[in-house]
């Protein structure tokens, strides 16, 4: 009887341990990879680094390699997404997301590389940030470019409002395609104005597939995507040269003209002249 | 403890989840098994009414397995042109334009859509437009019916009764930016907007006006909120009638614009100085001297699909020298265009139906007109316009109005229809 005890309790304990390394396991995923052009690779917390697939699982505390070939493209559950430059390092130091609450807080460090950070419901509250070496970057409802590189940390913002804070203070980037620089934690940081249509585009590129890749997903060939780009009716969410009315100064005419026949006018039909005096009466 | 327990909740089952994202199927499935492009596909497509930053993050996956697409990178051209990253913007658009896949359409629109970016990101921005064109009227007047008897007994001056006539007219509308390219957004704004139309027979209806505006913008707020911004402006005005000096005004105001998703709001209250000029045919234009204050709300957007609207709410305190003269008025007008691309060219034509509706109430009863009433008058506008484009920036523009006046007084009661056709160069 006691050996058969003993062989239940053991398998209860066995059993829960293995429940809980489970759902530990399971908790502990923040997101997918959801493009990954070789070779990156990522190191799970107290595992080892392996090649990233798309499908992966990310979870907390994972690091992101890529060499200078790869790139990658992450998904969060808060629906935010991070594209990977090559010869880029990330860590996911913190991500917590309650969907009920639609509350949380995600801290990613960026030692070295680019990415490019596309917002989702943390950050539309501010509670996404991004730490460098030179400063943290705080991220309110929207999207920014960041480039850790040999002369500092470049920040572009994309959309929304960019709060930089470093040892030497603290600098917010209201306005999209503007950016900062910073050199050092205790460097001031340098206002970059409006960042050349060059950067961009670099950047942009670099944050993608460059052409014959795929992102590890072959077969994509295209569909009638969008209603902006596809079709006869492009939608009014679709940019279009901004219309104006052109009749502006017609209802001014006509609002100066109407006042003016009502009242500027003598309304009353003047009276007939007098008839002339018979000069021979 | 706290953060692994909200962790364990985001990997729940999504029936137990509240969040609507969370909920649909189709982020899920991206989550689940990203290589499945259809599902993303349908997804982003889903996305850009209420979330562009999804749809932009889908794309981008898209791009990803294909960087050879170029709608998808049109499409996301698009997303953050309406995100407001211009240069972005700029970069997918010219990377579409070197795709081999780009369509005659796409071409086009990405070329549109580059000149306007073009603009935006220059310091100093022009925009506006020049039209001429020939107009014709039921009721150049804008008078009562010939004949119409006053209070007194008298007969309503036949010069200013309700008479056909046509006319050439030329307008311009002109708009400057001057981008200070601060974070703050500051700029300089100035407006002009003239219109001159000479009547064929009726010469006493000859007029010409023109108004500038012009102030500059703050940015306020603009580490909360973006896009809200405030604009003190002066507004000076003049006008010829029966082409002899008749009206200018001089004034300012206060505006403010706001953002709310893709409309814009932008209330503003103004105060205006005006002066009459009496003429031999306006003997008693003097008489409406005075102050003209205006409190308004413009608004823009997208109604649906390629509708949009624009409209414009105000009412209007008027002074007068001669008390009878002044009044208090409610307007409102709404444009609502319409783009579509009959021919599948990707050049845009633009219908547009208008309405308005003005409500007068004068101050006191016209002694010459009727001595017992105090004169009221409902307006009634229709219209609509189409604009056809006929080669790069030069348009077709026609447009019909019906325009009704009803009174309590008989001689403000009239009503007109005109047509209006001629070409339109937009910039």
């Amino acid at each position: 009887m006691a050996p058969s005890r003993r062989f239940i309790v053991a398998l209860v304990v066995a059993f829960s341990s293995a429940l809980l390394a489970a759902a530990s396991a399971a908790a502990q995923q923040v997101g997918t990879a959801t493009a990954v052009n070789p070779l990156s690779e990522s190191t799970p917390p107290g595992g080892a680094t392996a090649p990233l697939v798309v499908g992966a699982h990310i979870v907390h505390k994972e690091k992101v390699h890529t060499t200078p070939a790869g790139t990658v493209q992450l998904l969060f559950t808060d629906k935010s997404t991070m594209s990977i430059a090559p010869n880029t390092d990330i860590v996911i130091d913190e991500y917590v997301y309650d969907p009920n609450a639609n509350s949380g807080h995600m801290l990613v460090s960026l030692t070295k590389g680019a990415l490019r950070f596309v917002g989702g419901q943390l950050s539309h509250q501010g509670e996404a940030s991004i730490t460098t070496s030179a400063a943290n970057i705080g991220i309110r409802g929207g999207t920014v470019t960041v480039v850790q590189g040999p002369n500092g940390v470049k920040v572009i913002n994309v959309s929304g409002i960019i709060k930089i804070v470093n040892g030497a203070g603290t600098f917010l980037i209201t306005r999209s395609d503007f950016g900062a620089l910073i050199q050092g934690w205790n460097t001031p940081i340098h206002d970059l104005g409006r960042i050349p249509t060059a950067d961009v585009a670099f950047y942009q590129a670099h944050t993608t597939s460059t052409f014959g890749e795929n992102g590890g997903v072959p077969g994509f060939k295209g569909a009638n995507i969008g209603h902006c780009g596809l079709g006869s009716v492009p939608s009014a969410n679709c940019p279009q040269v901004p219309w104006m009315p052109s009749d502006g100064g017609q209802l001014d005419a006509s609002q100066i003209l109407g006042n003016a026949t009502n009242f500027g006018a003598g309304q009353i039909t003047p009276p007939p002249p007098p008839p002339r005096r018979n000069p021979g009466r | 403890m706290a953060p692994a327990l909200l962790l364990v909740v985001s990997c729940l089952p999504a029936e137990s989840q509240t969040t609507s994202d969370l909920l649909n199927p189709l982020f899920q499935g991206i989550l689940a098994q990203p290589a499945n492009f259809n599902n993303a596909l349908q997804y982003a497509t889903q996305a850009p009414a209420s979330d562009i930053e999804s749809a932009i993050s889908t794309y981008e996956q898209l791009l990803f397995y294909n960087p050879n697409l170029a709608s998808v990178r049109f499409e996301l051209g698009v997303l953050y042109y309406r995100l407001g990253s211009y240069e972005m913007a700029r970069s997918y658009f010219d990377s579409a334009l070197k795709m081999k896949d780009i369509t005659p359409a796409l071409r086009q629109r990405s070329e549109d859509l580059i000149a306007d970016i073009d603009k935006k990101l220059q310091p100093d921005q022009f925009s506006g437009y020049v039209q001429s064109g020939f107009r014709y009227q039921t009721n150049a007047a804008l008078g009562p019916a010939a004949g119409t008897v006053l209070a007194s007994g008298k007969i309503f001056n036949n010069t200013f009764a309700a008479r056909p006539d046509g006319n050439w007219f030329g307008a311009f509308g002109l708009n400057y930016v001057h981008d200070y390219e601060q974070q703050n957004g500051n700029t300089f704004e100035a407006s002009a907007v003239g219109y001159d139309a000479q009547q064929f027979k009726l010469h006493q209806f000859d007029i010409g006006v023109m108004e500038l505006r012009a102030g500059p913008r703050f940015g306020i707020m603009s580490d909360t909120v973006t896009g809200l911004s405030i604009k003190p402006y002066f507004v000076a005005t003049g006008a010829t009638l029966a082409d002899a000096a008749y009206y200018g005004g001089l004034g300012g105001g206060l505006t403010a614009h706001i953002k709310l998703g893709d409309a814009s709001l932008d209330p503003y209250a103004e105060i205006v100085q005006q002066s009459f000029r009496n003429l031999t045919l306006y003997p008693l234009a003097s008489g409406m001297n005075g102050t003209l204050s205006t409190v308004g709300l413009q608004a823009s957007g997208p109604v649906y699909g390629s509708l949009g609207f624009q409209s414009r709410v105000t009412y209007a305190h008027a002074d007068a020298t001669f008390n009878p003269f002044g009044y208090n008025a409610y307007a409102d007008d709404v444009w609502l265009p319409w783009n579509f691309s009959p021919l599948g060219d990707g050049r845009t034509w633009t219908l547009t139906p208008t309405a308005g509706v003005s409500w007068w109430q004068y101050n006191a009863p016209d002694p010459t007109i009727n001595p017992f009433t105090t004169p009221d008058i409902l307006e009634w506008r229709l219209g609509l316009g189409l604009e056809v484009p006929i080669w790069k920036l030069l348009y077709l523009g026609m447009l019909a109005q019906y325009r009704a006046d009803v009174s309590n007084v008989s001689a403000f009661s009239m009503h007109d229809f005109s047509v209006t056709a001629g070409p339109t160069m937009r910039f």
